[in-house]
Formats: structure tokens, sequence, C-alpha cells
């Protein structure tokens, strides 16, 4: 018992003492942070004049535009893939689903610098450099094998008994996707939805690789701390991130190490 | 009919193959080609003057470190939260967090507590020892930087997996192991460790290519001294473009370590576990 609190109390500082400092960092007067020789560890001048600042004019409007397109754009292509996927997945034989399953989750493993290369040498041929939709499209592969596998998981649960049912009372299958089907697994497919935006929203090295010059948040948020533009780098920092923490929050219950232990243990 | 679930798989097949099978096949063959268009080991041998070896030492150091803090802390936090104790509602919503925070922002907060000077690291030791750190003075301290950052990051995944093999253990093993004498650390060694034989395997493979694979964090951290592979990768890249072959080399390097360290991780944990 008592252990259990010492661990959670250092398990406590540890994880939130980082959000600590951003939010010292940007609630703070610059003197007692960025140009301080011992910035303080506790907040001694709140102003919010730092984020007003970094936030006014357009610099931040279009890359949170582009990462808001590129997200919802990933999310989408990935729940027009993966829903017929997860679907088929379900229903195929098990000693057919399940190397078929290994086989997305271990292409998704390829890394994204080697496969970024040629893919922008490509994209520029076919004038999909420097595009949202190029981006997306790359990005829809890390998203995807773990999106299937999500669905698979949901669909599979649905008793194969209801959908029997339907077809004996003559439903096709577009009638018994939308009837039964979709509803039913409605919170799965808004749990692959919701993760493939996070991936997408925290994305990387494809969003440098592909769009390195008017880009998406986190890369707009790496030029601007290169370029000593420290405080506005903190500012969009936070807008970025409260969502996702809201929304990492919300989707709590679907963070679930089974999901993922699953995909290779079988 | 039976044709049916075949035929919606094969949209989402086909693509991850068009754009992760092919990609990568190019990428190989074409870090292959010399200048002049024949096959050769031109890119490999031009490798050697970018420090090549140092990278891969880097690389692998950043991996080994990185896993080994990632799997210690997520096994207090799963080991936390497989009791039941009063707030731990509060505790598990914490160690998740992490996993909103992007990566971009885990590296620029890191890069502010560990600065040299103006650091929050420093500020603690300071007012603690009165001691003053150059976190950045060696590679191996720099490094040291980036495994935190990573692991402050990615624990909170290393400790869900953790948490679901250990709520899979029956708690009677640990019952009759206590009553036959057995303190914590032998609970630990004989009975939690072999039963999650296949879900330390799962999480250092999800992890383990991730942490070769590791990009942001030390081109915020650190940029490219000392050099990972990633970073190397991006170098040759953006100051070669648009001659992408040594770029490709130095990428073909990273993709062999990553398939060989699947390959030895699979082996070790035993890929076909029940």
């Amino acid at each position: 018992m008592k252990w259990s609190y010492i661990g959670a109390i250092i398990i406590g500082i540890y994880f939130l003492f980082p959000l600590y400092v951003l939010f010292l960092l940007a609630f703070n007067q610059p003197d007692y942070t960025l140009l301080a020789r011992y910035p303080t560890l506790i907040p001694v001048s709140i102003t919010i004049n730092n984020l007003a600042v970094s936030l006014q004019g357009t610099a931040f409007i279009d890359p949170l535009i582009k990462s808001l397109e590129t997200a919802t754009l990933v999310g989408i292509i990935t729940l027009i893939l993966g829903i017929p996927a997860g679907y088929g997945l379900s229903r195929l034989p098990r000693g057919l689903a399940y190397p078929i399953l290994v086989l997305l989750l271990v292409t998704n493993m390829m890394p994204a610098i080697v496969i970024g290369i040629p893919i922008a040498v490509e994209f520029i041929k076919l004038h999909l450099f420097e595009t949202v939709e190029g981006l997306a499209l790359a990005q829809t592969l890390i998203t995807l094998p773990l999106a299937t596998f999500i669905l698979q998981g949901t669909f599979s649960s649905i008793p194969g008994d209801l959908e029997n049912q339907a077809r004996i009372d003559g439903a096709g299958l577009i009638r018994r996707l939308f009837s039964i089907l979709l509803p039913i697994a409605a919170p799965g497919i808004a749990a692959a939805f919701l993760i493939s935006w996070m991936f997408s929203w925290d994305e990387f090295t494809y969003a440098i690789l592909l769009i390195p010059f008017h880009s998406t948040l986190p890369v707009t948020i790496y030029s601007d701390v290169t370029r000593g533009n420290l405080l506005a780098g903190v500012a969009f920092s936070l807008v970025f991130t409260l969502p996702v923490i809201v929304l990492t929050l919300a989707l709590q219950k679907y963070l679930r190490g089974e999901y993922l232990a699953g995909g290779i243990k079988g | 009919m039976k044709w049916t679930p075949f035929l919606l798989v094969i949209p989402a097949v086909g693509y991850i193959i068009g754009f992760s099978f092919f990609p990568t096949i190019d990428a190989v063959y074409l870090s292959f080609q010399d200048p002049h268009g024949g096959l050769s080991l031109h890119n490999y041998q031009e490798l050697a003057y970018f420090n090549i070896g140092g990278s891969v030492l880097d690389t692998v150091l950043v991996t080994v470190g990185a896993l080994a803090i990632q799997l210690g802390l997520g096994f207090v936090v799963a080991s936390v939260l497989s009791r039941e104790f009063f707030g731990k509602k509060a505790v598990s919503t914490i160690t998740i967090i992490p996993m909103g925070v992007a990566t971009v922002v885990a590296a620029i907060t890191f890069s502010f507590i560990f600065e040299t000077s103006g650091g929050y690291a420093n500020t603690i030791l300071h007012s603690l020892f009165g001691a003053n750190v150059d976190w950045y003075s060696t590679s191996l301290s720099s490094l040291l930087v980036v495994m935190l950052a990573d692991s402050w990051k990615n624990t909170p995944i290393v400790s869900l997996i953790l948490l679901a093999g250990m709520s899979s253990i029956p708690k009677e093993l640990y019952y009759s192991a206590s009553i036959d004498g057995a303190g914590p650390l032998r609970r630990f060694l004989y009975i939690t460790l072999p039963n999650l034989r296949s879900f330390i395997g799962v999480a250092l493979i999800l992890r383990g290519v991730q942490e070769f694979n590791i990009f942001a964090l030390p081109l915020i951290l650190i940029g490219d001294h000392p050099p990972l592979l990633t970073t190397l990768v991006y170098n040759l890249y953006t100051t070669t473009f648009p001659e992408v072959g040594l770029a490709l080399a130095a990428a073909t390097v990273l993709l062999g370590f990553i398939l060989v360290f699947m390959g030895v991780v699979i082996k070790l944990t035993g890929g076909r576990s029940s």
C-alpha cells in the first residue's frame, strides 16, 4: 500500500514536470524563464503577453489549417480503406486473416525516412510535392494498419448470427453495412478515426520530407525554434498540445495494451 | 459470396504494398546506383567519409539505452497500476498524458530543461548542490538527453502493454508463491518475467523499431552532432538533393539494422507463443 503511493508520487512528478516547464515558459515573463541564468521553478510573474504577441498575426494560422486539413484527410482515407479491410478480415478464416494483418503491421515498421525519400522524388514528378493530399497519402501508411487492426477487432465482436438473420431477410451487403454493422461498430470507427487523426497531427518525418516549405505545425514549430524564435515555438506548442491531451484523455479506454499486444501475439 | 471479404481487403493491402514495398525496394535499388547509372558500391564507399560507423554506434546506443529506460520505468508504472489504491484512476490518467504530447513539443520542452545556461535541470542541480552541468559537453551525455526525452514520451505505451500482460497473470500464482516463501524479487523473477515474455517482446519490437527511427527528437535536441542514422540520412538528403543516392545508402543501412533487430527480438522472445 505504502509503496504504491511512493511509486505513484514519483511517477506523477516524472510525467508532469515537463508539462509544468512548458506552462512556466508560456506564462511567465521571459526575464524569469528564457533570459534567466537559473529560471525559476515557481510561477512568479504570470502574464498572457507571451501568447498574445506570438499568436497574433497570420504566421500561426496557415500551418494550423494545414495540420487540421492533413489530419482530417488522413482520418477519412484511413476509414475508406480501413472499414472494408477490417470487415473483410473479420469474416475471413483466421488462417488467412492473421498473415494479412501481420503483413500490414510489419510494413508499418518500415522507416519513414527510407520510404519518404523515394516518395518525395516521385511526388515532385506527380505534382504532389508540397501538397496536403500528398502528405496525407504518405501518413496513411502509418495509420491504416493500426486502424484496420482496431476495426477488425470491432467487427469480429459483432455476432455473425445477427448478420445472417438480416441476410435471410433479404438485406444485401450495403444494406447490412448501413443498418446493422456500421451503427454497432460506431465506437470502434470513432476510435480508429481519432487515433489516425492524432498520429497525423504529431507526424514529423513525412511532413518535413514532403512539405518542407509551408508545412504543418510540427515542422513550423521546429523551424521557429531553430531560427531562435523561441517564444513563438513555446506558444504554438501549447496551442498544439492542449487539444490532443484532451483527446487522449477522452480516448483513454481505447488506448489499451491488449489492442497493441494482440496484433503480434495473435 | 465467399470472395466478398477477400475483395474488401484488397484495396488496403494494395495501398500498403504500393506505398511501402515499392518505395522501399526503389530506395535500396537506387542506393546501389553510381552517378553514371551502373550498379556499384560507390555510395557505400562514399559513406565512410561521413562517419557512418559513428552514426551506427550512436543509433545502437540510443536504441539500447532508451529501451532499457522505458522497460524499467514501464515496469514501475505497470506494477503500481496493477494494485488497487485510492487515487489509482488519477495516476493512470497522468501516465497517459505524454502520449498526447507531440514529439516536437516534447523535444522543445526537454531542450529548455537541459539547456546548458538557463536550463531547468541546472536550476534544480544548482539549488541542491551548487553544481552546473554542461549537458552537451560529450556525445554520450547529449545522447542521454535524447534518451530521457524519448523515454518520457514513450514510457506510457510500454507500461500499457506490460500492464495488459500483468493483468493476464492469475493472482493464485502469486498467492501460492508467497505461501511457499518467495519474496517480491523472486516472485518478479520467477512469475512475472516468464509470463510476460511475449508482452515484453511486443513492447521491444514496437518501441525498438521506433528507436532506430528516432528523428525529430535528436534533430531538435542535438542537431546532427553526434549523428544518428536518421539525422545523417536527412543531412545527406538536404545537402545533396536532387542526388539522393548517398542518403539512400545510409537509409538502407538503417533498414538493415531494423530488420536484423526485429529478427533477433522475435527469436529471443518466441514468436510462436500462445
